[in-house]
């Protein structure tokens, strides 16, 4: 698979799942090549839903990569199997400046003062928005920005929710003879939802004030929280009830940004690696607003991806070299460029959102919410797969009106608390 | 067309559930083609129209690596070579449909017609390997597949079906059971060899079940995923199915390519429906001149 | 072979005497035939399966080395609710997928050879077939999408209330259904076609001059005749059935609300996502299990082994 010039050449693989980032890296790659003759680096993309199944498979043929990029969700189950090189002392030799990073990015892939992958890139959630329904409504960017919300009677945010959906007989939500029944534009499109709500009610659950676990690699889960309940409660009657959003019997495979790019709702909360698919599919303008700020202020979920070594690797000299040579402002930079996603160090980051402007796309929204203060880290934990399953199914079932909230949340918290 | 002339109510009832069937099997086939020839920016716009409002060749010609007008800002990484994967998909189904034509059809004739010391319980255990769930069986052929070698390589892509495919046996055993024995018996008479006799007259009898088998095994090894998708990989021997879903996932958590993606399908499609025309009327042949009155 | 044929040439010329050491013994050739199948079903599923048996008495997460836990996993499955659920959930699967598509099949197929033998409606039959599963469902999760799709359009256009389809747990199930069944009715009407060939045309000559009609004939000439095809397409359909799993794996993953999570997506889920090889197995184990069982009653019942014109 690896083309060698020279015999003495060493094959790098590199695995990822974003097909948007495999031409970008590629350029990277080429510039590593350069500085580094005797390392080829060979790029392959395999998609989301394939990408873990292929990658365990490869760790138990013997055909794993030497480096793959890694998801946090999965960090403690790869940990616990031991495929995964410690990077301390290498990074340690090299001098890498590990502060260098969007704080709080190098930490969550730390365990015990080891550290399992080098900061890749980060990701933040914002509210995507239809400029024209926007203006018919007689609203403003401002109005969007300003948003409050609350879990007992929406806030600021319902309200322009109200303003924005339209029946089929012209008539928006908030004025009288409205039939939630005939929703022509829902107010906000979701996708359907999981067990940890990434883009669907994770904000709003935090911005309330809910925890997800006690500490990261915790044990105790606090699904039976009450904002959980009162949150996921509203949520469900926001569309159950008042008819300003779809409903999770609405919300199909498709995503919210098919029914939003169908012209079917005028916000969508989503997050910051869509950008692009946004931009090839929306046929009209479109805008990033942030979050609404909720009783703890504006929260977004935070997730950064890193690149770890697999500890089969033949290579692991060179592996450390590549992976450092993508935590380098060179190649962030390049990633930057290219404005697909906000790399790790915060002057590529600036880089992308110049790319993005200079394409008519203001991503402010997604920064604004890049701090310490207004993120929260994705829930991890031992078993993540199996609470994850538990957890989605709960969730699922109370915006499917299929029970009382409070009594399902509490069940699939027992059981998933049992776990440890 | 004298048919036309005296319908009774049972006909016309008979048209039309004819009619309701062919709308319902093709309309999906349309959507795939529609969906082939629409700009992406109209694929959510316009999803409960049949027509598109503006057709485009572009992304086949995308697909296929030509210079298109339809371009993305989510480019593709490494364009997917659908003309390598077709040939492959082509080797691919031809070396394991003719194997498993051959040497199924042999063991369904000795199941039907010979007499061998526990035939009836070799026969019960071919069909319980049906029964297996495959899934339960690819971690350890894939393992058996490794050491020998044959990742990335048809060999090992063939090897767990083209010998044994319970399928095919059994659809050969009931053939051959419901076809009249005189005429094999005749030749025994005469001395024939049991293989002789096999090749020479059973199987010919059976050229339409064997045709209808050939169809179905080869559509079976065209959609072939899984099995392809642990052991070939690489874009040597990269079949159309793999290469679909390797295509689909490209665009990572994003908005899937329905365009390209339906474009690659249609061209997938095309190779498949030639050999079926083909085929088809290779079937009305043997048919009528089938030697069983 | 090279034996046999200059066997058979100097048989020509035996007496009686030689006559009684004939070429080869019937065993032996029957043997032959299927020694390729065999060594095909030896290598690549006999031993796998005594291997996913080994696994299924193991705690195993494909990373690390099995601990062998004898009989556990069957007794937390027994104790699983989730695993009684998936069974339930597939067995009402089968229930209503089988009838379904047998029949249709069997009508499709008996209006095809009764009224309009053409290459071109064969050609049709089988379209939907040609397509994969997994872009199958891709498309009818575009036709039947419960805000954008095709259908919920012309049902809102005919009066009707739009369906969720696939996102809602009391139509999932039913949609998979759907979906599945498109896509097989025209295999299993193209085996029937196959099998309604084999009918001597005579004997619908003889029934329409003692002036029976169309149902008659087909309920006592059609239908036993086409007994060991309509065995085959049972049995190979049931089992298929039971093994449902494409269209769940792009469609619906096991839900909304694990509506649809039946025993192929339980096995896989436990297998791939959550790394639990051992249960995985055992699962499967009691699946394949059931499955013989189920074959073995309906072979029987449906005398498979004969054909009504002997």
């Amino acid at each position: 698979m690896t083309q060698s010039a020279f015999a003495t050449d060493v094959g790098i693989s590199y695995w990822m799942w974003d097909g948007n980032q495999a031409p970008v890296y590629r350029k990277c790659a080429d510039k590593f090549e350069v500085a580094n003759p005797g390392i080829k680096i060979t790029i392959k993309q395999d998609g989301w839903e394939n990408y873990w199944t292929t990658l365990t498979t490869g760790f138990v043929s013997g055909t794993a990569p030497d480096v793959f990029v890694n998801h946090i969700s999965k960090f403690p189950e790869l940990l616990a199997n031991g495929v995964m090189v410690d990077l301390t002392k290498g990074i340690a030799a090299d001098k890498v400046d590990m502060n260098a990073y969007m704080p709080g990015l190098a930490e969550s892939w730390n365990k015990d003062g080891k550290q399992w992958g080098l900061p890749k890139d980060w990701d933040t959630i914002s509210l995507v928005y239809n400029k024209k329904m926007l203006a018919d409504a007689g609203l403003k960017e401002e109005d969007l920005r300003n948003m409050t919300w609350n879990p007992d009677d929406g806030g600021t945010f319902e309200k322009v929710l109200a303003k924005l959906t339209v029946d089929t007989n012209g008539k928006h939500g908030d004025q009288p003879g409205f039939d939630k029944s005939k929703v022509a534009v829902f107010g906000m499109a979701t996708n359907p939802a999981d067990g940890y709500g990434q883009t669907e009610w994770s904000h709003f659950a935090a911005s309330a004030g809910f925890k997800y676990i006690d500490k990261p690699w915790g044990t105790k889960y606090f699904y039976d929280d009450p904002i959980l309940a009162k949150t996921l409660t509203y949520l469900r009657d926001l569309a159950l009830v008042k008819g300003y959003s779809v409903s999770q019997e609405q919300a199909g495979k498709l995503n919210g940004s098919a029914v939003f790019a169908a012209g079917k709702s005028a916000i969508v909360p989503d997050g910051s690696w869509m950008i692009n698919s946004y931009k090839d599919n929306t046929p009209f303008a479109f805008g990033f607003a942030p979050l609404p700020s909720g009783p703890m202020g504006r929260r977004s979920m935070f997730n950064g991806l890193a690149d770890s070594i697999w500890t089969g690797s033949k290579h692991q000299a060179e592996a450390l070299k590549w992976v450092e040579y993508l935590g380098t402002s060179e190649c962030q930079i390049v990633v930057g460029k290219a404005g697909v996603v906000f790399p790790a160090r915060p002057e590529a980051t600036e880089v992308a959102k110049a790319t993005q402007l200079s394409r008519g796309i203001d991503v402010s929204a997604f920064t604004l919410l890049a701090t310490p203060a207004t993120t929260f880290p994705f829930p991890i934990t031992d078993h993540g797969s199996e609470i994850s399953s538990v957890l989605k199914t709960a969730v699922n079932k109370v915006l499917l009106n299929q029970g009382d909230p409070a009594k399902i949340l509490k069940t699939a918290n027992d059981e998933v608390n049992a776990m440890f | 067309m004298t048919f036309l002339r005296r319908l009774s109510p049972g006909q016309i009832l008979g048209y039309s559930i004819l009619a309701i069937f062919v709308f319902v099997s093709l309309l999906p086939l349309w959507i795939a083609i529609k969906l082939a020839i629409s700009l992406p920016n109209d694929v959510f716009r316009s999803s409960t129209s049949l027509v598109p409002p503006a057709a485009t060749l572009g992304n086949f010609k995308r697909v296929l690596g030509l210079p298109s007008d339809v371009v993305l800002a989510s480019a593709i990484a490494s364009p997917i070579n659908f003309a390598l994967a077709l040939r492959n998909s082509l080797i691919y189904t031809a070396l394991i449909v003719s194997g498993q034509l051959f040497f199924s059809a042999l063991a369904a004739y000795a199941f039907a017609r010979m007499k061998f010391p526990g035939r009836d319980a070799l026969f019960v255990a071919v069909l319980g390997a049906t029964m297996i769930p495959s899934i339960v069986l690819f971690i350890p052929n894939f393992i058996l597949i490794k050491d020998l070698g044959w990742i990335n390589t048809f060999q090992g892509m063939v090897a767990p079906s083209i010998l044994m495919t319970p399928f095919a046996v059994f659809f050969m055993r009931q053939f051959f059971i419901s076809s009249p024995k005189e005429l094999e018996e005749a030749a025994k008479l005469d001395g024939a060899s049991p293989f002789k006799i096999f090749w020479t007259i059973a199987l010919p009898i059976q050229k339409g079940p064997i045709a209808t088998l050939a169809i179905l095994l080869s559509i079976n090894a065209w959609n072939e995923f899984f099995w392809p998708f642990l052991t070939g990989r690489d874009e040597s021997v990269r079949v159309l199915a793999v290469a679909l879903s390797d295509f689909l996932s490209q665009t990572g958590q994003g908005i899937p390519d329905w365009t390209g993606l339906m474009s690659a399908v249609v061209i997938s499609i095309l190779p498949i429906l030639i050999m079926l025309v083909v085929f088809g009327r290779r079937i009305v042949e043997s048919l009528q001149s089938s030697g069983m009155k | 072979m090279a034996s046999q044929e200059a066997g058979s040439l100097a048989s020509k010329q035996r007496s009686e005497h030689d006559e009684r050491r004939k070429a080869m013994p019937e065993s032996v050739v029957g043997y032959l035939f299927v020694a390729p199948a065999l060594f095909g079903f030896f290598m690549f599923y006999l031993v796998p399966t005594f291997r996913a048996f080994q696994i299924s008495l193991t705690d195993w997460n494909l990373l690390r080395a099995p601990k062998f836990i004898a009989f556990a996993n069957y007794g937390t499955l027994f104790a699983d609710p989730k695993f009684w659920d998936s069974v339930r959930l597939t067995l009402g699967y089968v229930a209503y997928n089988i009838p379904i598509q047998t029949c249709l099949g069997l009508l499709i197929a008996v209006l095809a050879d009764r009224m309009a033998k053409s290459v071109l409606l064969r050609a049709v039959i089988i379209a939907p077939y040609l397509i994969s599963n997994v872009v199958a469902v891709l498309i009818w999760l575009l036709l039947l999408d419960p805000l954008l799709g095709l259908t919920n359009g012309w049902l809102e256009f005919l009066g009707l209330s739009r369906e969720p389809f696939f996102s809602s747990p009391g139509q999932a199930m039913l949609s998979v259904a759907g979906v599945s069944i498109w896509r097989h009715v025209g295999f299993t009407a193209l085996l029937f076609y196959a099998g309604l060939q084999s009918v001597p045309r005579n004997l619908y000559e003889a029934a329409n001059l003692d002036g029976a009609s169309e149902a008659r004939m087909f309920w006592t000439i059609t239908l036993p005749l086409l007994r060991p095809v309509l065995a085959f397409v049972l049995v190979t359909s049931v089992i298929g059935s039971f093994q449902v799993f494409d269209v769940i794996a792009v469609g619906t993953q096991g839900g909304p609300a694990d509506s649809t999570r039946v025993i192929l997506w339980y096995i896989y889920e436990n297998a791939f996502k959550f790394n639990k090889m051992g249960y995985a197995s055992a699962i499967s184990m009691v699946l394949f299990s059931f499955l013989i069982v189920v074959t073995l009653i309906q072979m029987r019942a449906l005398r498979a082994g004969h054909s009504d014109l002997d």
